[in-house]
């Protein structure tokens, strides 16, 4: 459940900028279809975006250091294959999936 | 299409058309390019086992491909999985370099007969080179070339192709590689979707910062000259980014469904 609006989160943030780096004008302001399928998936994974992003990493115990979690990512990707599966079949469904992915990979989460 | 411009219309292609197979044929002929490229005492390491991404289940798929590589992989309809094999050299006792003699590519002018293969060749060369800790570099860079030999070859038959890793232990599974072969890279090929451009020649360093002329502190001088030929010859092509790049890869990401 969303405590505060979605825009609000540095995740967004840093998701909007980057798009803006990539594509120019204003992605997300173009489209809010984008936000709405993001807030639509974090509902269903119980968890906000920073918390989504946050989820994919786990800090190594005696330095600190993030990593990727492959556990983690098997567990999004199943989830992701639900998200997907819910709008039905072909192209787009799978741009469904391609907003949370496009999310995920402009804050440094590799996920396929 | 001229050598030149086939080495210039090279880019790492990363949009196929997914539902365009590509012929056998042209897989074939892949293969008999890098069959023919040049190796170290002929010993041909290169192994390479191709597969049809139709042809694969979806539960191997999921074995052998990485989350760097995966759109890639899934939108190639063909997987040419690349290795060296090591037990080459320990298995061939020299044979190889002595069938050059046969054929009349080497001969007593450089050095080489029969006696010098078995006396200096295989003991001092040879036999050490398999059990010292270089062998596989050795390999991989002839590897690499009888491989591009193949990748240019895609390239002249109006294909694409993108050279990235894979998951090696599911591979390994997947295509039953023998314990000996080296994985190397896989050649994922098919048609473009992508302008034949693909946005233009891709960013390299400095000529000059590469390649030096009879000491490591001398640059090798580029001349304009050449430059200015190799341009007509299409082998120097205009730079990344063109006019229009960044739309072409909007238009192709939502016709594909993948992310922005």
């Amino acid at each position: 459940m969303l405590v505060k609006p979605i825009r609000s989160h540095d995740s967004v943030a840093a998701w909007d900028a980057g798009l803006r780096r990539q594509w120019g004008g204003d992605p997300l302001g173009e489209d809010p279809a984008k936000l709405e399928v993001l807030d639509a998936f974090c509902r269903l994974m119980d968890r906000d975006p920073d918390e989504l992003v946050a989820f994919c990493f786990l800090r190594k115990r005696a330095t600190g250091e993030r990593f990727a979690s492959a556990k983690r990512r098997e567990e999004l990707l199943l989830k992701l294959k639900e998200f997907e599966t819910a709008a039905g079949r072909g192209v787009e469904a799978r741009r469904r999936r391609s907003q949370v992915v496009s999310f995920l990979s402009h804050n440094g989460v590799l996920i396929y | 299409m001229e050598y030149s411009e086939v080495v210039g219309i090279r880019r790492s292609i990363r949009f196929f058309d997914p539902d365009r197979p590509v012929e056998r044929e042209k897989v074939q002929k892949i293969l008999e390019a890098m069959r023919l490229g040049s190796c170290a005492m002929n010993a041909h390491w290169l192994r390479a086992v191709v597969v049809f991404r139709d042809e694969m289940s979806p539960e191997s798929f999921e074995k052998v491909k990485l989350p760097v590589a995966g759109v890639i992989m899934e939108l190639a309809p063909v997987h040419i999985y690349c290795y060296g094999d090591l037990s080459v050299v320990a298995k061939d006792h020299g044979a190889r370099p002595k069938q050059l003699i046969d054929v009349g590519a080497l001969g007593p002018s450089h050095g080489w007969t029969y006696r010098f293969i078995d006396e200096f060749v295989w003991p001092q060369v040879l036999e050490p080179l398999y059990k010292n800790s270089t062998y596989p570099a050795a390999m991989a860079f002839d590897n690499g070339g009888c491989a591009t030999q193949g990748l240019l070859m895609a390239y002249n038959l109006g294909l694409g192709a993108c050279w990235t890793a894979f998951n090696t232990e599911g591979a390994k599974e997947v295509l039953g590689i023998p314990d000996d072969w080296l994985p190397h890279y896989l050649l994922n090929v098919g048609y473009p979707l992508e302008s034949r451009a693909a946005g233009g020649q891709r960013p390299r360093p400095p000529f000059e910062e590469l390649y030096f002329e009879g000491r490591a502190d001398n640059p090798f001088r580029r001349d304009r000259a050449v430059v200015e030929e190799l341009e007509r010859e299409k082998m120097i092509q205009a730079p990344a980014p063109l006019p229009g790049r960044r739309e072409e890869m909007r238009q192709l990401a939502r016709k594909l469904g993948l992310p922005e």
